[in-house]
């Protein structure tokens, strides 16, 4: 099929989302069938062809979603119905919408912070256990469990592990 | 009036700390969180209120518990069961909000529930978490128990009180998501808000019918 006119094409939006929790990296093709099959599941393959949903472009942390104008409501609930990727237990934070990827581009330039901060020790006990510390960005701490069978993940604060 | 999230359970039930859901509500648009026995706090100018939340429990026990818990500020929610249950529990002073109303029997909630909610202003809670995380069958016939706990809401205007029943801050959802999925249930905005300011109206004491002026 040649190429339609601009005036002839569907309009599309785009959508800026962030990945948690922090330091998850998924692959795009995993997210796209992920996506596809949240949308699918809420609503049926009729609005999910009309939504036409893809993921376009991944910078990291952020990945940008593209739907068809009009339908970005109903991505936006399909995509909060998704709680994990390849096994990975993940959310996804709707941070934008747009008409072009590089309004999202700009708002994610904007919105990405600095590298993770290192902090010392990197091992804290919190409720008598002993926890490595993963991810640290401001308040927020994430900490792995040390030790071979239960590595649990916890979310924590700066505060929780001062305690 | 402040949006709450009525039931959310940190560390240890889950594995996030209270302060960290605190972190992870305010930018996600709420005010407060009722979360199960956690004592009563301000974190990052997000309320913390104490739940206590009772199941799996004789009407006759579950009277004692309450009388027990009445004077904390803490809210009492109970895991309904049966019809005949229920309406003992609506009917208990103390009881501020009946849950899990979507695993409960098929006749658990019905006109007669609905207006004894209405008149004991308990809140009958919509338990989001299904929602999100469940497919096919099973979130279908969420849905259809939801819409129909809200067809005895217009007609009885019982409070509601929306949670996510989050175990950790990936379980959470923002404000506008939480919106989007009650649309599915056939909320529009104005019920959604009066929702999530449920938990201000059951902590409220209702205004007397009669004033006395000495």
């Amino acid at each position: 099929m040649s190429i339609r006119p601009p005036t002839l094409r569907e309009k599309r939006r785009y959508l800026l989302v962030h990945i948690e929790p922090a330091g998850t990296i998924i692959d795009q093709k995993d997210l796209y069938y992920t996506v596809s099959d949240a949308t699918t599941s809420l609503w049926g393959d009729g609005i999910a062809a009309v939504i036409m949903s893809a993921v376009v472009a991944s910078e990291g942390q952020y990945m940008i979603i593209r739907c068809r104008r009009g339908t970005e409501q109903d991505l936006s609930v399909a995509l909060s119905t998704i709680t994990s990727c390849c096994d990975n237990r993940i959310a996804l934070r709707m941070v934008a919408a747009s008409g072009t990827i590089d309004t999202l581009r700009e708002k994610i330039r904007k919105e990405k912070k600095p590298n993770p901060e290192e902090i010392s020790p990197r091992e804290y006990m919190f409720d008598k256990k002993l926890f490595q510390i993963d991810q640290c960005n401001g308040q927020k701490i994430d900490v792995i469990e040390k030790g071979f069978k239960n590595t649990n993940r916890l979310f924590l604060t700066r505060e929780d592990l001062e305690e | 009036m402040k949006i709450t999230d009525a039931c959310v359970y940190p560390y240890p039930k889950g594995d996030s700390s209270v302060r960290r859901m605190a972190l992870e509500a305010k930018s996600l648009g709420f005010d407060r969180l009722v979360a199960a026995d956690t004592p009563s706090a301000e974190f990052y100018g997000i309320e913390i209120h104490t739940g206590i939340l009772i199941r799996d429990t004789a009407v006759r026990d579950l009277t004692t518990r309450i009388k027990r818990e009445r004077n904390s500020e803490a809210i009492i929610s109970v895991q309904a069961g049966d019809n005949g249950f229920n309406r003992s529990v609506i009917s208990l002073k103390g009881v501020h909000i009946l849950r899990g109303l979507h695993s409960a029997d098929k006749n658990a909630f019905d006109h007669v529930v609905a207006k004894m909610a209405a008149d004991n202003r308990v809140a009958i809670d919509l338990d989001l978490f299904p929602l999100i995380s469940g497919r096919g069958f099973t979130r279908q016939r969420i849905i259809h128990r939801y819409r129909d706990i809200l067809v005895l809401e217009r007609r009885y205007e019982f409070p509601l009180t929306i949670s996510s029943h989050a175990r950790s801050i990936l379980d959470m959802r923002a404000v506008r998501e939480i919106a989007g999925l009650c649309s599915l249930i056939g909320m529009d905005t104005p019920c959604v808000e009066k929702a999530f300011f449920g938990v201000d109206i059951i902590t409220t004491p209702p205004n007397p019918a009669v004033k006395v002026i000495l």
